[in-house]
């Protein structure tokens, strides 16, 4: 079989979270987006009053701020934007206690393997569907320890204050477009709280599952570790394949304190309809670690660059990204380091694939601030091409005004050897079988730091993706 | 071979003695040139009319405030008094420079916007080698410039200032080499700029017939200006088959000049057309060099080298372009800066899908000396072939301290051995491109900025 042929076996058609549940939301807006779709968000939320003026300012913000150019092509989404539901509540209200989900909404999430995933390795889970959190639970021993993880409706009911004072801090509104969208319309997400010297030892998960067609999901997540305080926190999302586009814009901030460490790992594996265009931002403090892990296999076309700032003397921050993007998809991602105190170190390695008519943009930040003496930042991108009609991009940008600074950046491009392949296959290995070796091993320095569990589904979600070579 | 200029524009000069950088000069320059030219300008005008201005929130001068930097306004052009080839009046530092020039093929002498002197090797010129001003290539090799002035490889459309320069050149360079000749020695341009607000506008127009070989060194100079002084100018270099070209410009222009330099080079099938800018001078300087390689097995060096310090800003905006299989590039661009001084560097790999087997590197690194310098670095690939070996590399860090170490055990003063370190971590550049004359002169400059810069 001629290469190419082989190549183009390769089919992207696997896609095993496409399944659709039928039922019936107890409540959506209107289609399409206006002042009063956002204030009926806040009124079926029964939420303050700042909260709603929060949000109304934002809307404006949103209207104002021109469509981004430099990323992913968002030529159709002004129509797109027009069409979807922008809140659908699933359900009454939310449960902590999973028999009381509702049945279909159960299934969908059993189908997925959540509270299996639950009882084997987890500290808590929460679990979205649609517009709202249906289903949020923290194991007893956290719950003692003062943990916190909440919808981040209830984090704004139970936990005023604390929200009040980080709520859009890390990320006003007008930081961009889709930040302005989404805190003019956020609904669902994470409210976390990890008090000092708390070491959550197990991930706490969130999952977001869209299943309605023309649906937009804007959830909204606060972390705060406290001095001293670990954690690792996994999001993951799917949703049936549609026709039609939809939508995810989600705004994720996160406070680490003084010496404290948190990971926040993403598998982003949306159906291959959806934009997904998200802001993530950690303040990193005194000493502190924030690592992100950010793996983006799914949706159309994805934006996305997690960021730390380092704003305390001795902050690290680490990004680890893989990105696969496979027929008709556009995988914009990166990471952004900013340095504004003294002796901050980084890194963000990069590794991308891109397959058949799929497009791999890394895009980056490295800014390091004057006076941040002694910052140190490396940058690693690697950029793996299955095939002649796949893409891949590399737009770094740094920015030092800081003469002790030590910063690097390196890239490279490259296409799966055919030295290799032949190495592999005259060892026994079908070309598929070699393939697949050849791409786990390009990936595996960030596999690695993967819980066992998802690093075994990395693994299998690409066996899929390289499968349908064989013969 | 001397040639007086200037003298050929008729009525047109008293206007540009006074005048504006507008539509009237534009007509004005054209008038007594052959209709195809100042139809070119008109278009260009026209071009330079409806393109915006660039501003900070356009990509490509994210970090070079364009509109504070350059007030083209208050600007105006050269007046064209007839200038006459006669050494004796030029100024000292350019005669200083040219005496120090080892070997050449022949050399061109430019005051401000307008060549005074040209001469070419006769053995060279008889076996049909080219070397004039651009006026002069007008008038007698129209055929070549209709072809390939402003027309390929920098046409207006390139950008706002590349249609202001094919609007308003006054002048320029005409290098042609026949096929097959090659060039032992250099061909050497210099220039003086010294009228302050003054905005100069000029073209060098290189052809490289197949299986030719050039080299050109193109130099300029000046002292400081206490106003705004624009020296902008365009480059087109052209390689055909198997064809060597080195284009190097090494600017020691004085404060106060804002330097413009738009380049592009095209290179066809198996030849290798490499560049080396040395920027050291000016107080803005602004380059984008595009190389093109058009034809299988074309290959380009691009090398650059920047030193800046005091309130100097760089900006240096690259790009390669595989368009054909089998090519290869190679950027080296390294940067040390002291004082408040800030450097841009932007550099796209941009790979076709026909261009397959390509090999495309990419490396910038920079010194920070000083608290007050700034460095950014946008090393950018963008592939759409699979078949490639790309890589790119940037880094900004300041002096090592295990060499400054080394070199203080032995004996030298801490100020000695930091000037050795920039003057080795500069070296490397022109070790790559190791023109005579070039590499001593520029090492001298360097030498005598590091003796007299803030840091030392």
């Amino acid at each position: 079989m001629p290469e190419n042929a082989l190549v183009e076996g390769l089919d992207l058609d696997q896609y095993k979270y496409d399944f659709r549940t039928v039922d019936k939301p107890v409540f959506r807006t209107e289609p399409g987006l206006s002042e009063d779709v956002v204030r009926a968000i806040s009124a079926h939320k029964e939420e303050p009053e700042w909260m709603l003026e929060f949000r109304l300012k934002a809307y404006r913000l949103y209207l104002k701020k021109p469509m981004p150019t430099w990323g992913a092509d968002l030529s159709d989404l002004e129509s797109v934007l027009d069409q979807i539901y922008y809140y659908v509540r699933p359900q009454d209200r939310m449960k902590n206690n999973w028999e009381d989900v509702p049945d279909n909404i159960k299934n969908t999430f059993e189908k997925l393997g959540i509270p299996e995933a639950e009882q084997k390795v987890l500290a808590g889970v929460g679990a979205q569907y649609e517009s709202e959190m249906v289903y949020h639970s923290l194991k007893k021993e956290w719950d003692e320890q003062g943990v916190i993880f909440d919808s981040i409706e209830d984090g704004l009911k139970n936990h005023p204050d604390v929200f009040q004072k980080y709520f859009a801090s890390v990320i006003p509104p007008a930081d961009n477009k889709f930040a302005a969208l989404n805190s003019a319309v956020w609904s669902g997400g994470s409210f976390v709280y990890v008090p000092p010297g708390v070491n959550l030892d197990t991930p706490l998960q969130a999952y977001f599952r869209v299943n309605q067609e023309r649906m937009g999901q804007f959830e909204r997540t606060l972390i705060i570790i406290d001095e001293g305080a670990q954690a690792h926190y996994i999001e993951g999302c799917t949703a049936p394949i549609y026709s039609t586009e939809s939508f995810h814009s989600g705004v994720i901030e996160i406070v680490v304190a003084k010496n404290a460490r948190f990971r926040y790992t993403t598998i982003q594996n949306w159906s291959n309809n959806m934009y997904n265009l998200v802001t993530q931002r950690a303040l990193v403090n005194e000493r502190a670690t924030m690592e992100w892990l950010d793996g983006n296999l799914g949706s159309k076309a994805t934006m996305k660059y997690p960021s730390c700032y380092l704003v305390g003397e001795g902050a690290h921050g680490s990004i680890l990204s893989i990105a696969y993007a496979g027929d008709g998809q556009h995988q914009d991602t990166g990471g952004k380091v900013v340095h504004a105190a003294p002796h901050t170190t980084s890194s963000i390695v990069s590794k991308s694939i891109s397959k058949g008519t799929g497009r791999a943009t890394y895009r980056g930040l490295c800014k390091v601030y004057e006076g941040s003496t002694s910052a140190r930042s490396n940058v690693e991108c690697d950029a793996l091409l299955i095939n002649d009609t796949a893409r891949s991009d590399t737009y770094p940008y740094i920015e030092i005004e800081e003469q002790s600074a030590n910063v690097g950046h390196e890239a490279t491009v490259s296409k799966v050897g055919d030295e290799q392949l032949f190495y592999l296959m005259s060892r026994g290995m079908s070309k598929d079988e070699a393939m697949a070796l050849i791409v786990r091993g390009f990936i595996e320095p960030i596999a690695k730091q993967l819980p066992l569990e998802y690093a075994v589904e990395l693994n299998r979600l690409i066996e899929m993706e390289m499968e349908g070579s064989v013969g | 071979m001397a040639e007086a200029v200037a003298d050929r524009r008729g009525q047109a000069e008293d206007t540009l003695a006074t005048g504006n950088l507008n539509g009237l000069a534009v007509t004005r320059l054209g008038e007594g040139e052959p209709d195809w030219l100042a139809q070119r300008r008109l278009h260009a005008w026209k071009v330079y009319e409806t393109t915006p201005m660039p501003t900070e929130r356009m990509e490509e001068w994210r970090y070079t405030d364009l509109a504070q930097r350059l007030p083209l306004d208050q600007l105006h052009l050269p007046s064209a008094v007839p200038l006459i080839d006669d050494p004796a009046t030029w100024p000292e530092p350019l005669k200083h420079t040219m005496r120090d020039d080892p070997d050449s093929s022949g050399h061109i002498v430019l005051l401000g916007g307008n060549v005074v002197h040209a001469d070419i090797q006769p053995s060279l010129a008889s076996r049909g080698v080219v070397l004039t001003s651009l006026r002069k290539a007008v008038e007698e090799h129209p055929e070549l410039l209709k072809e390939h002035l402003a027309t390929q490889a920098v046409p207006p459309e390139e950008g706002k200032l590349q249609a202001l320069n094919a609007a308003l050149w006054t002048d320029g360079v005409f290098l042609y080499v026949p096929r097959g000749v090659r060039l032992e020695s250099p061909v050497r341009v210099t220039r003086w700029v010294s009228g302050a607000g003054t905005a100069y506008f000029t073209r060098t127009l290189i052809v490289a017939e197949p299986a030719s070989q050039v080299s050109y060194v193109d130099e300029v100079l000046s002292e400081d200006l206490d106003s705004h002084t624009f020296t902008s100018t365009s480059v087109e270099v052209i390689a055909r088959d198997s064809a060597r070209v080195q284009y190097v410009a090494v600017q020691r222009l004085g404060r106060g000049v804002f330097y413009q330099s738009a380049q592009s080079t095209l290179a066809d099938r198996d030849s290798t057309l490499d560049t080396l800018n040395v920027s050291l001078g000016g107080t803005t300087t602004r380059v984008d060099l595009n190389a093109r390689l058009l034809g299988p097995g074309a290959n380009s060096n691009m090398l650059g080298l920047y030193f800046g310090d005091g309130d100097q800003h760089f900006d240096h905006n690259t790009s390669q372009d595989h368009l054909a299989p089998a090519t290869r590039s190679d950027l080296l661009y390294k940067g040390a800066l002291d004082g408040g001084s800030h450097s841009v560097f932007r550099g796209i790999i941009r790979v076709a899908k026909r261009a397959q087997q390509t090999d495309a590197y990419q490396t910038n690194r920079n010194l920070v000396l000083s608290q007050g310098a700034r460095a950014d670095s946008l090393p950018k690939l963008e592939i759409e072939a699979d078949d490639v070996r790309c890589s790119h590399g940037a880094t900004v860090g300041q002096l090592d301290e295990e060499a400054l170490f080394y070199l203080m055990s032995r004996g030298i003063s801490r100020d000695q051995a930091e000037r050795l370190v920039v003057l080795g971590f500069l070296g490397e550049v022109l070790q790559r491109l190791p023109l005579g004359g070039v590499v001593e002169k520029v090492t001298r400059a360097i030498e005598s900025k590091l003796r007299t810069g803030a840091h030392a």
